[in-house]
């Protein structure tokens, strides 16, 4: 549990509250929970992308001493129902449901779940099981025959709305300047060094799952669904997560299947699955096809925009980002055009994946940005300066604060952008021909209704109480800071609890909202007992203080004047030993029913770009140096900088780390990080953290975080945008951008290695 | 780089001929026959952070899964099982070595350190871990214990003199979260002080 005793209010840099638990190896992840005399499970999944299973052959695996037993379609009694898809209102990631008949709908889905004494025995039963399968020829993804091309209106039902404006082919054909270029991204899997695994457990009726999750809310809800329990009868621990990224927000298959498989054995059972499965039994980036046109006035005004893009996605499940609601917001420009489309095909369902919708299309646009500089003749900052806005072009709706520009000027200077000769190819050291390169990043500003208990007690010690997640943002951090601040106690005096289903909701990890969501929450509850505590002091040293005028610091109550209490006496006069509160927060613009929708786990943010009174987003510029070898073309990111404007900082520390994170996944993004399919059998093929490469320190000399002062006052109470998915959308272009400004050679499809540039 | 494994791969026991025999399975005339994952269990004892710990293990298990499983020392992290990430990084006689490429059997008789066994008896944390904690070298934490027993065997080998350095000789072990920059400072910060130590 989270501990530590320096000062930390909010603003401050304390070292994480869970620091030393981390250190030391005491911090609990999942897999680490110990459960009583576990069974073993392991997963078998499908060698194949398309097809039904046409035999299985359990009786080498039966015969492997310490085999408990073997779930398939064949023994599986339709013990999981449907829990429905998360965007339509549900709460699973797929609506493939694996074991409930004999068809395969992609590679790697889960075919058979051996149970074993020990994970030795249940991992060599799993290779001993053999399965024949009716292979049917799958259709991978672009180019493939069979795929199914639908509109993300159509399969919206209608819901979802193509931003646009004006007329914008028509003011793109008679444009002074104009771009048009197809942009590609490929597949990526968020690959958490913590591996999926689940551990059940049964006792009287009621299901204890431990995993790592981004919303136990959200999981218990949806598994108390599938499961047909009363959601009381679930409760969900995660207080510690490996890495998530978008990867443990929804609903997964295995849970219930390891929840069934418990029930069966009546004995905990426990489940690690391996790092290729993990490929294939959770979500994914999915692979885009982009087409974007640029039209400007001689000055480099934008008159027309255009973004296209098309999405790879399972044959069930609509799932899309859309980044065309961002990309079609952030310049000025009178008329635009977007449309997305979603490409069906034999894959498992892609999900969210650090800043979806953000990070390919972005992508796409800052190029074509880029590329629309270089044809105006301007500099690449320039043309941002020229159609930077405090109003987005769809609705004309305000930015609640923006500070792109800002951003640049800080960024382009602390990194020597005026040093930099704008001819590609002009810029050499040696064998290395070094390219500079920039563009804008953006996240937007998301909220979520959010509840909290706080608990006071006489001694001078506080407990926070709400069921968020720590997935490496520092949330325990930073929620004891707004303790701390709101109740003014040391931060070595407030604990916080979370990951826990139990205590009282918390939206989603995800969407960068969980910052401004909880702390506002928290900061409630805060008042709520200072209020209480202020109320009672009507004698005692505050005696004719206005109560509404008396703040908690430093371990009293006072007044303005300097009159005092300490607060256990303070605490004396209101209560009888410990003052406890709940507080719920709906922010402003969200709907009345999302503090129920929290209750129920569903997903349901608000904020960001979809606002009706105004738009909020965290904004940045973000500066690269390539080298690109003139004989081998090896490519090297020597620096990065990133400058970046997200409102209040709660903790700059952790928030550096946050974006410098971001900044590295950028790069990873940009240079390495491909999942390959094999188009004829639609599976993956690099399928490891060997060969679908990430970033690894060597990688990654200079990494450079500035923040950039922002108020801003309309967000939420506290003045906070969320930032941990801000760092890596601008990355990839300011890399591809960079590419081209030292050897020439434009690049529109990631990842960018040395092929791309010979 | 990957962490140097030496010998103490997992082949050592499952593959066939030589390497088997040298190792301290039940003796007879019938292993050569029986394959590997039907041996009986053996006795060993495995001294971790100066203490002996009795086991009675499957042959096959890693050391990483007696660690976890056997042991509910918890801190060695599996993160890919096949030698890919570096979460399951312990010392084994000053060394760093991937307990998930390790036969338990084979670390018999041999000094393993892990994350557990670092801070002092007083609760004082090892230089290097204090380091990781004020140059927040760290986001979710799970790639942090193998970072820093590699970290550890990174000065000792005399592989942080320079930080190009660390960053080749710390690249065995991933990170996700992408604290790289942070661990390199936690490195710089923490070698003077253990070698003053
Ligand atoms: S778990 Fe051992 S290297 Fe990944
Ligand atoms: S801190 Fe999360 S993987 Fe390193």
């Amino acid at each position: 549990m989270p501990d530590g005793s320096m000062s930390g209010r909010i603003g401050q840099s304390p070292v994480r509250v869970d620091g030393r638990a981390k250190v030391t190896g005491a911090a609990h992840y999942a897999s680490d929970m110990a459960v009583p005399n576990p069974a073993w499970a392991w997963l078998v999944t499908s060698a194949i992308a398309r097809g039904r299973i046409a035999a299985i052959d359990e009786a080498a695996a039966r015969a492997v001493p310490g085999v408990l037993d073997i779930l398939t379609h064949r023994s599986m009694r339709g013990e999981v129902g449907d829990a429905g898809f998360f965007a339509g209102g549900g709460y699973a990631g797929s609506t493939i449901r694996p074991l409930q008949d004999d068809r395969v709908r992609h590679d790697g889905e889960i075919v058979a779940i051996v149970l074993a004494e020990g994970l030795e025995q249940a991992r060599e039963a799993a290779y001993r099981l053999r399965i024949d399968y009716a292979e049917e020829t799958p259709a991978a993804g672009f180019g493939s025959e069979g795929a199914e091309l639908v509109s993300a209106r159509e399969a919206s039902g209608g819901s979802f709305e193509d931003p646009g404006v004006g007329d914008a082919d028509a003011a793109f054909a008679g444009a002074a300047i104009r771009v048009a270029a197809d942009y590609a991204t490929p597949t990526q899997h968020h690959n958490p060094i913590e591996l999926f695994t689940t551990t059940a457990q049964w006792e009287d009726g009621r299901l204890t799952v431990f995993e790592g999750s981004q919303y136990v809310h959200g999981l218990k809800n949806g598994l108390a669904a599938q499961l047909g329990l009363d959601p009381a009868m679930v409760r969900v621990e995660s207080p510690y997560i490996g890495g998530a990224f978008g990867s443990r927000g929804s609903l997964t298959q295995r849970t219930a299947l390891i929840a069934v498989a418990a029930r069966r054995l009546n004995r905990p059972v426990k489940l690690v699955a391996t790092r290729d499965q993990g490929f294939t039994i959770a979500s994914y980036r999915a692979e885009t096809r982009q087409h974007v046109k640029l039209g400007a006035d001689t000055d480099g005004r934008l008159v027309a925009l255009v973004h296209e893009g098309t999405e790879v996605t399972s044959r069930p499940d609509p799932y899309k980002v859309a980044g065309t609601q961002t990309t079609s917001r952030i310049y000025a420009c009178p008329n635009i055009r977007t449309r997305v489309s979603l490409l069906h095909a034999d894959r498992n369902t892609p999900g969210f994946m650090r800043s979806p919708p953000e990070l390919p299309y972005m992508f796409a646009l800052e190029s074509a940005m880029d590329e629309l500089a270089h044809a105006a003749g301007l500099d690449p900052i320039e043309l941002r300066r020229r159609n930077d806005t405090m109003r987005e072009p769809i609705k004309g709706l305000p930015w609640t604060s923006r500070s792109l520009m800002p951003c640049f000027d800080r960024g382009a200077a602390a990194f020597g952008w005026a040093e930099r000769n704008p001819a590609p190819r002009s810029m050499r050291e040696g064998d290395w021909l070094v390219g500079w390169g920039c563009a804008t990043t953006i996240y937007p500003t998301h909220l979520g209704a959010a509840t909290a208990r706080v608990t006071l007690t006489p001694d001078g010690r506080a407990r926070v109480q709400t069921a968020a997640h720590e997935i490496g943002t520092g949330t325990y951090t930073v929620v004891a800071q707004a303790a701390a601040e709101g109740l003014g106690l040391p931060l070595g005096k407030v604990l916080v609890e979370m990951g826990d289903s139990d205590l009282p909701p918390a939206p989603v990890s995800g969407g960068s909202n969980v910052t401004a969501s909880v702390c506002t929450v928290v900061m409630q509850a805060c008042e709520q007992i200072r209020a209480r505590l202020a109320a009672a002091a009507t004698e005692g040293p505050l005696q004719g203080r206005d109560p509404a005028t008396l703040r908690l610091l430093d371990g009293a109550l006072r007044a303005p004047d300097g009159a005092a209490e300490p607060l256990a006496a303070a605490m004396a006069r209101a209560a009888n030993g410990a003052i406890e509160v709940y507080a719920e927060n709906i922010p402003e613009g969200l709907p009345p029913d999302s503090l129920k929708k929290l209750y129920q786990g569903k997903q349901a943010l608000g904020g960001g770009l979809e606002g009706k009174q105004h738009v909020m987003a965290a904004f940045g510029a973000e500066f690269v140096e390539v080298r690109v070898h003139s004989r081998t073309a090896e490519l090297r990111v020597p620096r990065i900088l990133g400058a970046f404007a997200a409102g209040r900082i709660v903790n700059p520390r952790t928030a550096r780390s946050q974006l410098m994170g971001g900044l590295i996944w950028g790069i990873g993004s940009a240079l390495h990080e491909a999942t390959e399919i094999d188009r004829r059998t639609a599976r993956y093929v690099n399928d490891n953290i060997a060969e679908y490469l990430i970033p690894v320190n060597a990688d990654v000399p200079q990494v450079e975080v500035l923040f950039v002062e922002e108020e801003e006052r309309t967000a939420n109470p506290l003045g906070i945008k969320g930032l941990g998915e801000l760092g890596n959308v601008g990355t990839n272009a300011a890399i591809a951008n960079a590419v081209f400004h030292a050897t020439g050679k434009r690049v529109r499809e990631l990842p960018i290695r040395i092929e791309s540039v010979l | 780089m990957t962490p140097p494994n030496r010998d103490l791969g997992r082949r050592g026991l499952l593959g066939a001929g030589a390497a088997t025999a040298a190792l301290p399975l039940p003796s007879g005339p019938t292993q050569a026959a029986v394959p590997p994952q039907q041996r009986p269990d053996m006795t060993l004892t495995l001294r971790i952070n100066g203490k002996a710990h009795p086991l009675t293990l499957a042959p096959r298990v890693t050391l990483l899964d007696a660690l976890r499983e056997h042991l509910a020392l918890i801190g060695a992290k599996k993160g890919c099982d096949q030698g890919q990430c570096g979460a399951c990084t312990v010392l084994i006689d000053g060394h760093r070595v991937l307990s998930c490429l390790t036969l338990a059997a084979t670390a018999e008789g041999r000094e393993i350190t892990t994350i557990e066994g670092l801070a002092g008896p007083d609760g004082a944390l090892h230089p290097m871990q204090q380091a990781f904690l004020e140059q927040d070298a760290f986001q979710c934490g799970y790639c942090t214990p193998g970072q820093i027993l590699s970290a550890i065997g990174c000065v000792r080998e005399g592989h942080a003199e320079r930080p190009e350095d660390i960053r080749e000789y710390m690249s065995g072990n991933l990170c996700r979260c992408a604290a790289y920059p942070n661990i390199v400072a936690a490195i710089e910060q923490a070698k003077p002080r253990m070698e003053r130590a």
